[in-house]
Parts: C-alpha cells; sequence; structure tokens
C-alpha cells in the first residue's frame, strides 16, 4: 500500500507542477481572434475564474480533477478536456497495443534464436537489427515505410485510422523499437538462463530439446519480460504522437502537439496527467505483479 | 541467409501480404450513396458566419447556407433568397423581394427578420465580429459597431414584411449587391441563437436553409455535410459530403492519389508535387483574386521609419517566387489583382538593393549595423516558410539584416496579430466580393482587418470617395492614386504575389465550380455521366 | 573486487571491435568536419540560389539541392553542429547534474538519499517529451533554453545509476581504509569512488547522447524544436528532415540524406556503446 501512496504523491506533484508551469507562460482564454472590448475581456476573466488569486485557482482546479474534471479547453470553446481525451486516448490506446504485439511478436522468435545460437552469425545478425531498430527515428522509418510501401506500392493505406490497411504501417513503425528493445533483453535473460544449472540438469536428463527450451528456460526468462511490458506499452501510448502526426492518426498525441502549438493550456495539463497516470500504473501495476510472481523478491 | 529465420520471416510476410489483400476489397461507400470528399486541411475555427473570418470556415458554411444573392459564372450577383430588388433614391435605397418558399432545416421559412437580424448581430459590438465593418455603408451602421449609439433600430436595414427586406445605405454605394454574397450577411435565427449561445453551431443544434446539412463535426477529424432534401433549389445530385481535417498535404495528396479524396487544392498538395500533377486528367490552375503580403506594424520601431519600410521593399526580387512554388504565382509590386478594375502594374517599387541599402543608411543602419533584432511571423505552412525564408535570405543579401522567423498555427497566429504582434507579418487576402473596394479597404483605418495600424486621411478620403463613385474611369483614377499611397509612398505593406490555386478533380465527378475567389462550392457537384464528353 | 581498467587497456581492446572502431571514426570526421564546415563547404549555410532548385546529386551538390536552392550537402553539415551540440551538450549537463545527486544519495545518510531519491522518482513518473515541451515554452527554444530542458528531463538516469553505483563502492575496502586515514567525504568521494565507476558512467553517457539526438530531432521535424535563426549554427536534421518529408514523393533525396546523418549518427553512438558496454562492464550491470 506504500506504493500506491507513493504514486498517488507523484501524481499530485505532476499536477501541482503542470498547474504552476501552465499559470507562468503567457497566453489565455482571452485568446480568440477578434479584439475584444474590455467589457468583454472582463467578462471572459470572471468566467474562467482568472480573475481569482492564484491559491483559490489552484483549490478550484485540484477539487476539479479529483472530480474527474479536467477543465474547459481553451481551444474549443464548447468542449472540456475530458471530452476530447475520451474520444482520442481509446486511438492511442489501441495503436500502442498493436505496436506491442507486434513488438513480442517479432522479438520472441529473434531473441531466442539469438540466444540459443549465441555468438554465431545469428545472434550478431540479430543485434545487428536491432540495433538499427533502435537507432531508426520513428519519423524516418515512417517516412520509408509509407514511400516504399504506399507510395510505391501502393499496398497499404497511409494516413488517418479505421480502415485494416491503414493500421499497418503506422503499427510497424511505432513497433519497431519496441521490437528492438524486446530482443535485446530476451536474448541476454535467456543466455543468462540457458547457462544456468537447472537446464543442464533438464539436458543431462535426456528432455527433448523444445521442452527444455520452452517449457523450463522461457518460463524462467519471462517475469523480468513482463515487468518491463507494462511500462513499455505505456512508453508506446505516449510517445505515439509522432506516429499518429506522420500518419494522420487522430489520437491523443496528436491532440497534444496541436495543443502545444495552440497554447490550449488545460488540455496540456490534462494529456501530461493522463500520460503521468497511465505510466504510474504501469509501473505500480508491475511492482505487485512482480511480488506476486516472484515471491523471493523482498519488498524495500 | 541460414534457415531459422525463414518460417518467421515467411509468416510475416504472409501476414503482410493477406493485409494487402483485405486493403483491396471494395469499401461499402461505393455501394449506392453518391459521396464527395474534400479535404479542409485546417480544423475550422468557427462555423458561426457572423464570426469566421477565414476561408475554411467560410468553405464549409458556404454548402450550409444560401443569403440573398449569389456570384454567377462573371461573378456578378444574381438572386438567390432574394427573387428580385429595386433601387431607389439615387442608389441610396434598395429594396429586396425574398423568395417565399426557401425553408431552414426545421421546416421554418427563411424571413426578411432573419436577415436583419443577422445583419444587426453582425454589427453588434458584443458579438465582436471582425467583419462588422463589410456593412458600414449602412446608415448608422458604422456608429452603432463603434458603440456611439446603442438603438439597433437606428440601423438602416429593415424588414418591412415577411418577404420584404429595405436597405438604406448612408451613400450610393455600386458594389453593395455584390456584398450581399458575401457568407457573412447570410441570415441567422434569433430565437435559436440567443437560446444556445455558443454552441449554437452544434451539428444537433445549427439550423441552415442551403444544399446541405451539416450531420456531424468530429474535431481534428472530419465534417460531414449531407443533402438537404428540403432545398428550394432542389435536393443536390451529391448524397453526402466528407470534408476530412488532414493538417499534412502529403498525407492528403497520397489520399487522393489511393481514392480516398475526390478533389484537391493547395491545400492539399505539396509544393513540389504540382510539376508531377500537370499530367493528371482533372488538373487545373485557377488564377485567384487573392493577394500576398508582408505587413509592418508601423508604430512601433524599426518600422516607423518609412525609409526602412521601402529598403525592405526594394531588397526582394519577387521573381523568385513561381520559381520556388511551381504554382502560377504571379509577382506584383502593386495591391489590386488582375482581373478586377483599378489593376495597375506601373504602380509599386521596383526591385533595387542599392537604393534599398543607401535608405537604410540614410534612416541610420549603414549597412545594416544597429539594426535591432526583429521578427517576422506567418502562420505554419510550407508556402509561408518557403516564401519566408526566401525573402530572410534576400534580406541578408541585400541588407545585412538578419530577421528571426517565428510561426504558428493559424488560430494562436490570428490572435497573436491582435494582442502582440511581431514586426513584420504575413497575411493574404482574397476577394471576398470582385470589387476594388474590398482589396483597398482593408487598410483603411477603420478596418478591422488592418494589423499594420497604420492610418492616412487621404488614403481613406480616397477609398471612401472611390466607393461612391459611378463612373468608372473616375474609380480608376482614384484607386490609382491610393495605391500609389499604399505601394509606393507609406508602403504599410510589401505587396508580394497573387497566387494561383492548383487543383485536381477526380475524372469521376463534374460539376464544381472552383471560382477565383476560392470558394470550395459543392452544390452543383455530380457523378460524371459515363458516356459521351462532359460539359464541364 | 571491481578491477580498474586503465585507459591503454581500453584502446586495445577497443581496436579489436570493428563495428566500434567505424563508428568513432565516423563520429569523429562528423565531429570535425562540422565545426570546420565553412573551410570544408564551399557553398554558405543560408544562401538561396533560385537556378538550381530541387536538383539531384551532382558532382556540383553531392547531395543535391533544397527547394530553395540551397545545397543539402552544406545544410546536412551545419546542421551537424546543432545535434552533436545539443546531444553532447545535453549529455554533460544531465551528467553534471546527476552525479552531483547521484553521489550525494548514494554517499550520504538514509534521510537525505530517500529525499532526494523521492525527488528522482518524481522526475521518473513524468512522460519525458510532454515535460520538456511545457518546459521549453518558457525557457524558450533557442539552443541554450533547449539544452537546460532536456538536461532537466534527462539527468534522473545519471542519478539513480550513480546512486547505485556508490552504494556499491562504498564497501569497497580501500574506502574504509581511507576514511580511517582521516580522508574528509568530498575527497573519498571525489579521489576513490568516483573513478572506480567510470565505466558504467562512460557506458550510459556514451547510450544517452543518440537518445538525445532522437529526441532532439524527432521534435524538430514536428516542429516543437528549436527556433533560433539567430544562431549561425545550422538547421536541425529533424527540420531538413521536416523540409524534406514533404517532398519525399518527387525529390526523395531532401528528406533521404538528412535521415541517413540521423540514423548513421545514432547507429554510430548505439555500436560505440555497445561496444564500451562489452569492455567496461560484461555483467550487464545496466539497463
Amino acid at each position: 500500500m506504500r506504493r500506491l501512496s507513493h504514486s498517488l504523491a507523484v501524481l499530485w506533484v505532476v499536477a501541482t507542477l503542470t498547474f504552476v508551469l501552465m499559470r507562468v507562460t503567457p497566453g489565455g482564454p482571452f485568446d480568440r481572434e477578434q479584439r475584444l472590448p474590455p467589457q468583454v475581456l472582463a467578462n471572459i476573466a470572471a468566467k474562467y475564474h482568472l480573475d481569482e488569486p492564484l491559491i483559490s485557482q489552484y483549490l478550484r482546479y485540484m477539487t476539479g480533477l479529483i472530480q474527474g474534471d479536467l477543465g474547459p479547453s481553451y481551444k474549443y470553446l464548447d468542449r472540456t478536456v475530458r471530452d476530447i481525451i475520451i474520444s482520442t486516448l481509446p486511438v492511442s490506446a489501441l495503436l500502442g497495443i498493436l505496436a506491442l504485439a507486434f513488438a513480442v511478436i517479432v522479438s520472441f522468435p529473434a531473441g531466442l534464436l539469438a540466444a540459443y545460437y549465441h555468438n554465431s552469425w545469428t545472434d550478431r545478425w540479430c543485434l545487428f537489427l536491432a540495433t538499427l531498430g533502435i537507432s531508426l527515428p520513428n519519423f524516418i522509418l515512417g517516412g520509408l515505410l509509407i514511400w516504399i510501401f504506399s507510395l510505391q506500392l501502393g499496398w497499404f493505406q497511409a494516413g488517418r485510422w479505421g480502415t485494416l490497411s491503414s493500421i499497418v504501417l503506422p503499427t510497424i513503425t511505432l513497433g519497431s523499437s519496441a521490437a528492438a528493445y524486446l530482443t535485446y533483453l530476451l536474448r541476454s535473460t535467456l543466455i543468462d538462463t540457458l547457462g544456468a544449472d537447472f537446464i543442464r540438469t533438464a539436458r543431462a536428463k535426456g528432455l527433448k530439446e523444445i521442452v527444455v527450451i520452452f517449457k523450463h528456460a522461457m518460463r524462467n526468462s519471462i517475469s523480468p519480460l513482463l515487468t518491463v511490458l507494462g511500462p513499455l506499452l505505456a512508453a508506446l501510448v505516449t510517445g505515439s504522437f509522432v506516429v499518429e502526426y506522420v500518419f494522420a492518426i487522430p489520437g491523443m498525441g496528436r491532440f497534444f502537439i496541436t495543443a502545444v502549438t495552440d497554447r490550449d493550456y488545460p488540455m496540456i495539463m490534462g494529456v501530461t496527467l493522463v500520460y503521468s497516470t497511465l505510466l504510474v500504473s504501469a509501473n505500480l501495476i508491475v511492482d505487485l505483479l512482480y511480488s506476486v510472481i516472484d515471491p523471493r523478491v523482498k519488498r524495500h | 541467409m541460414r534457415t531459422p529465420y525463414l518460417p518467421y520471416r515467411a509468416t510475416t510476410l504472409a501476414l503482410c501480404l493477406f493485409l494487402a489483400l483485405l486493403s483491396c476489397a471494395p469499401s461499402s461507400e461505393q455501394a449506392q450513396e453518391k459521396v464527395f470528399r474534400v479535404n479542409l486541411g485546417t480544423e475550422p475555427p468557427s462555423l458561426d458566419w457572423s464570426l469566421a473570418t477565414d476561408q475554411v470556415s467560410f468553405n464549409v458554411i458556404v454548402n450550409l447556407m444560401v443569403g440573398l444573392t449569389e456570384f454567377d459564372r462573371n461573378l456578378r450577383p444574381a438572386p438567390m433568397v432574394a427573387k428580385s430588388w429595386e433601387i431607389h433614391d439615387n442608389g441610396r435605397k434598395i429594396i429586396f423581394q425574398l423568395r417565399d418558399d426557401v425553408l431552414w432545416s426545421d421546416g421554418k421559412s427563411v424571413r426578411a427578420q432573419d436577415f436583419e437580424y443577422s445583419w444587426k448581430r453582425l454589427l453588434n459590438p458584443s458579438t465582436a465580429s471582425e467583419y462588422a465593418y463589410i456593412l458600414y455603408d449602412i446608415l448608422n451602421a458604422e456608429p452603432y459597431n463603434q458603440g456611439k449609439i446603442t438603438d439597433s433600430d437606428l440601423v438602416g436595414v429593415r424588414a418591412l414584411d415577411d418577404w420584404t427586406l429595405e436597405v438604406r445605405l448612408k451613400h450610393t454605394a455600386p458594389y453593395f449587391l455584390a456584398i450581399t454574397t458575401f457568407e457573412v450577411t447570410y441570415p441567422q435565427r434569433r430565437d435559436i441563437v440567443e437560446k444556445n449561445g455558443t454552441r449554437w453551431t452544434d451539428p444537433s443544434i445549427i439550423v441552415t436553409n442551403g444544399p446541405f446539412l451539416l450531420e456531424s463535426w468530429s474535431h481534428e477529424d472530419e465534417i460531414r455535410l449531407k443533402a438537404n432534401p428540403g432545398f428550394f433549389l432542389g435536393k443536390p445530385a451529391i448524397d453526402r459530403i466528407e470534408m476530412v481535417i488532414v493538417n499534412e498535404n502529403t498525407t492528403a495528396l497520397a489520399m487522393y492519389e489511393q481514392g480516398q479524396l475526390d478533389f484537391i487544392d493547395n491545400r492539399s498538395i505539396p509544393i513540389f508535387e504540382k510539376h508531377r500533377l500537370i499530367r493528371q486528367p482533372g488538373f487545373r490552375i485557377v488564377p485567384q483574386l487573392r493577394g500576398y503580403y508582408y505587413g509592418f506594424v508601423t508604430d512601433r520601431k524599426p518600422f516607423d521609419d518609412v525609409r526602412v519600410r521601402k529598403a525592405f521593399a526594394m531588397a526582394i526580387d519577387r521573381r523568385i517566387f513561381p520559381k520556388i512554388l511551381h504554382g502560377g504565382e504571379q509577382p506584383i509590386n502593386s495591391w489590386i489583382p488582375p482581373g478586377m478594375i483599378g489593376h495597375n502594374p506601373e504602380i509599386g517599387l521596383p526591385f533595387n538593393p542599392s537604393e534599398a541599402r543607401r535608405l537604410l543608411t540614410e534612416a541610420g543602419y549603414p549597412n545594416g549595423k544597429g539594426f535591432p533584432e526583429i521578427t517576422l511571423g506567418y502562420n505554419t505552412d510550407e508556402t509561408h516558410k518557403m516564401v519566408a525564408e526566401a525573402i530572410q535570405s534576400m534580406w541578408k543579401q541585400n541588407l545585412d539584416v538578419l530577421v528571426r522567423l517565428d510561426n504558428q498555427e493559424w488560430k494562436v497566429y490570428l490572435n497573436k496579430l491582435n494582442n502582440d504582434p511581431p514586426h513584420l507579418f504575413r497575411l493574404g487576402w482574397g476577394a471576398d466580393y470582385p470589387d476594388p473596394d474590398n482589396f483597398m479597404k482593408l487598410f483603411t483605418s477603420t478596418s478591422g482587418n488592418n494589423n499594420t495600424r497604420w492610418k492616412n486621411e487621404r488614403y481613406d478620403e480616397l477609398v471612401e470617395r472611390a466607393a461612391r463613385e459611378l463612373d468608372e474611369q473616375e474609380r480608376v483614377r482614384l484607386y490609382n492614386e491610393a495605391q500609389r499611397i499604399l505601394c509606393e509612398t507609406d508602403l504599410p505593406i510589401i505587396s508580394l504575389f497573387v497566387t494561383a490555386e492548383t487543383t485536381v478533380l477526380n475524372p469521376r465527378f463534374t460539376g464544381l465550380e472552383f471560382n477565383s475567389m476560392a470558394r470550395l462550392m459543392l452544390r452543383q457537384v455530380r457523378l460524371t455521366e459515363p458516356t459521351g464528353a462532359n460539359p464541364s | 573486487m571491481k578491477i580498474e581498467k586503465r585507459p591503454r587497456g581500453l584502446w586495445r581492446e577497443l581496436r579489436q571491435n570493428r563495428a566500434a572502431l567505424w563508428s568513432l571514426g565516423f563520429i569523429l570526421i562528423l565531429g570535425l568536419s562540422s565545426s570546420l564546415a565553412p573551410l570544408v563547404s564551399p557553398y554558405g549555410a543560408g544562401g538561396l540560389d533560385e537556378a538550381h532548385i530541387l536538383e539531384n546529386p551532382s558532382l556540383d551538390h553531392w547531395m543535391g539541392t533544397d527547394g530553395l536552392g540551397r545545397d543539402l550537402f552544406t545544410r546536412v553539415l551545419y546542421g551537424a553542429r546543432v545535434s552533436l551540440a545539443v546531444g553532447i551538450g545535453t549529455t554533460l549537463l544531465a551528467l553534471v547534474i546527476g552525479t552531483i545527486v547521484g553521489l550525494i544519495s548514494g554517499y550520504a545518510r538514509p534521510l537525505l538519499d530517500n529525499l532526494l531519491m523521492r525527488i528522482v522518482d518524481i522526475f521518473y513518473g513524468l512522460p519525458d517529451l510532454l515535460v520538456f515541451i511545457l518546459l521549453s515554452l518558457i525557457l524558450g527554444r533557442n539552443i541554450v533554453g533547449l539544452l537546460i530542458s532536456l538536461g532537466l528531463v534527462t539527468w534522473v538516469r545519471f542519478a539513480r545509476l550513480i546512486r547505485g553505483e556508490v552504494l556499491q563502492a562504498k564497501e569497497f575496502v580501500y574506502v574504509e581504509g581511507a576514511r580511517a586515514v582521516g580522508a574528509s567525504h568530498p575527497r573519498i568521494l571525489l579521489r576513490h569512488i568516483l573513478p572506480n565507476i567510470m565505466g558504467p558512467i562512460i557506458v550510459t553517457l556514451t547510450f544517452m547522447i543518440p537518445a538525445i539526438i532522437l529526441a532532439e530531432s524527432t521534435l524538430s521535424f514536428i516542429g516543437l524544436g528549436i527556433n533560433d535563426p539567430y544562431s549561425n549554427w545550422g538547421t536541425s536534421w529533424g527540420t531538413l528532415a521536416q523540409d524534406g518529408w514533404r517532398a519525399m514523393r518527387t525529390y526523395p533525396h531532401v528528406i533521404f540524406f538528412p535521415g541517413l546523418a540521423i540514423f548513421l549518427t545514432i547507429l554510430s553512438f548505439n555500436f560505440l556503446g555497445n561496444s564500451l558496454r562489452d569492455i567496461l562492464d560484461p555483467k550487464g550491470n545496466l539497463r
């Protein structure tokens, strides 16, 4: 339970920090296209409570947060931040999940082969490809994929979201660095495991190789991987905005970018909070899972 | 390559192929409904036509609504909701007779009171419309909008009865009929607007009278319109319009070429692709009545000094623009674009870098030394970026002055111009109605769209007189003098070029009237007949 | 007991790894040629040339020209300055802050340690790029502001790492010995502990730089990167990539070369980091 309170504390600090950052930077809800008469300006200030002292604004915001109210959007004057997030978060989440699935599907065999044929050509090639995967920035990979598969070959759709053909390229783009990372991880964990005594015992017992690998080695290597999957998913969801931008996907990340250029502060705050919550909860869940799966781990 | 890899690679490949095959399956939209898809490019800031000021918003509004008149092929106002009109009192009074069969989408009739309400709302100071000044020719409109009088009954627009609208002008205005084609003069429903406040343009609330209805608005994603069966000229040939919002023009172009869009214009065509598209069927370049200029904020250093302004203007070689923009842009030194009366290519300051340097030295900055830090602002767009970078380079090369570039998204940019403008800003101006008055009035001291803070009484006076002048030759003479002030002596702006719109229309469709006023009017769009030639 | 690797031994080991050698070579050449850019390329950094717009690579223009007629090779070369400066500068800044905090935290009493670690935890809970964007709104988008914003976001990695290492190093015999002799704490920290934990620090450093370069080019690509035309440094590769992206279909060279530059640079640092890690930290205590 200390973990939980600790996480909540982190979130609270995040909220406060973002609030402060928001108030420090210039711009506000008066930002409309017209030059407004002073009376109207005063009315707007009163409406958004911007004429109150900072402390009461802060308290007002915090109480609103607890109730799930993230404030009105400064750009879309008739929508709240919550509305926008509710409609866009699922898109980013789906993209993240698909990317993670792709990463797992690709990294499993790759990491396995690399570890099994440790120090051979296969291993070196896998490592090489993995390094490539990590070194290639999202937008370049995305651009490359679009150029080859969408523009030149016309196989896949490159833009928007909704049809089966439109999800392939973004998934690959977002998932490839995660795939590379997982490959590394799986490989090193498996190398360690495969060298352990109990594996040697299993082999000595005459068990078939396949059984040795999957039943014994893999199962023991899973836990470090699982602990990583949670935060990785969170990282994918929160890091998807470049991919969303490049592929014109209406996800939360892309809204975040527009919110920054538009100085839509409540929106920026709302998205930051949601992302933080995702990260913190992912870590929390992983910690809890870890202590459940592996009772040897003591909580310090 | 060794084998252990192969099975996995094969499966991944097979998976990809499978997905690719799925994507080739015909989409359900090709079934019975006739759908037309375009790209708006950016999210319209507002669909309230008393508040809208930009082309994106108007492109949507023009399909939702009709007004008193509409442009015909020759860009002259033709009857729409107004079936006829009479001009009295030497042009100072116009009586419009309205049709009685135009309906709002909720079944009520469009009446003269709806026009009166809308125009007064436009002029109401608390609406804070930027386009209020477009109706200043109306009696008492200006004082009402400035807050000098508060009784809206004194304003010279009045519904005599349900089908008769009387407009009294403060002076003769030969172009006033053209103004009635402009979207901000469309009628509005008082009951709907007053009851719902800022939400009245919500798809579930809004009430319109035009060829299409607002079906849904998914922000930053798509606006959907559907055909209005109750439209008084008959239901449009297209059942549904999908207006997507895709910021990235590379993506939009790819979408068109994959068949997901049916029409693209400048907003959806990257500059560097224009060359290639010339060979496409359905390609057309439509010259626009649209100028592109850089404005100075003239009440701040260093641009409060006219010599500095002139120096900057003369350091630009405009011939470069069509070369880097590839879109048929036409360099211009004066302001009124070709195609309008009053256009005069002789007016304006030529490219003269040595004279520019001399002026800058005379103003106190020899060889650019001591020149303060200045910022050039523009709204985020690849065209503006290229123009800005090119000009930045020219100013560095010819004047030895380094200018900082700063860009924001359109809405933020507009707000910045009003509240905290940079020293120089980029803007365009598309004709709201094809009369030079529209272009020249922009820079009068009372114009809400004049961001230069420049005032010149003589200029105001000339524009005013030309607006009332019925003799065309005299008008041209007055506009010449006014343009000389604008582009030669005072120079609050640098006029750069006249834009053209590159368009590609899927040959499956015909009837898209993309005119030089850059309005995307979709009422006449229909599927091309499969046999024979089509009148385009 | 940990064995210190003498510099001479390090170089010898490194030399045996070809990928690392090539990477090191690439980085050095890049750094050198970009700092000396005015000497390397006859074209200026900004000049536009209307006669040579969007040309494909040729003998005159090794990487072709962009939409304003500017030589792409020159732009990429100047862009290297920005990327390398930001990458290395930010990493160093993060290193300094992180080292200070890590050293103190690992060495000091549990109370101070806990406090500092709570702060570190909070930073870890923040989504990196988002916080960076917020910071850049305040600090401005010139190079210095960017360095600080990025540095503030990434220092925590060093802090955690160093703290862990210090905790381990504290137990070594020579530390006790030093304390017995009466050495002061700072002296112990700097003279004894720090040199012995250099290995993991160097490895992390080498991996951090490409991560920063990646972040900076990504941000520039979406338009939230450096915006400071007063600096004559150059244009970020990410911005070049954005310019090129629009021309991708018909003139792919405009995005290809900046993209390649980013890719190769990041790759080089990663390869180098891999090799360094194999040498300095074979047990895989990191990552």
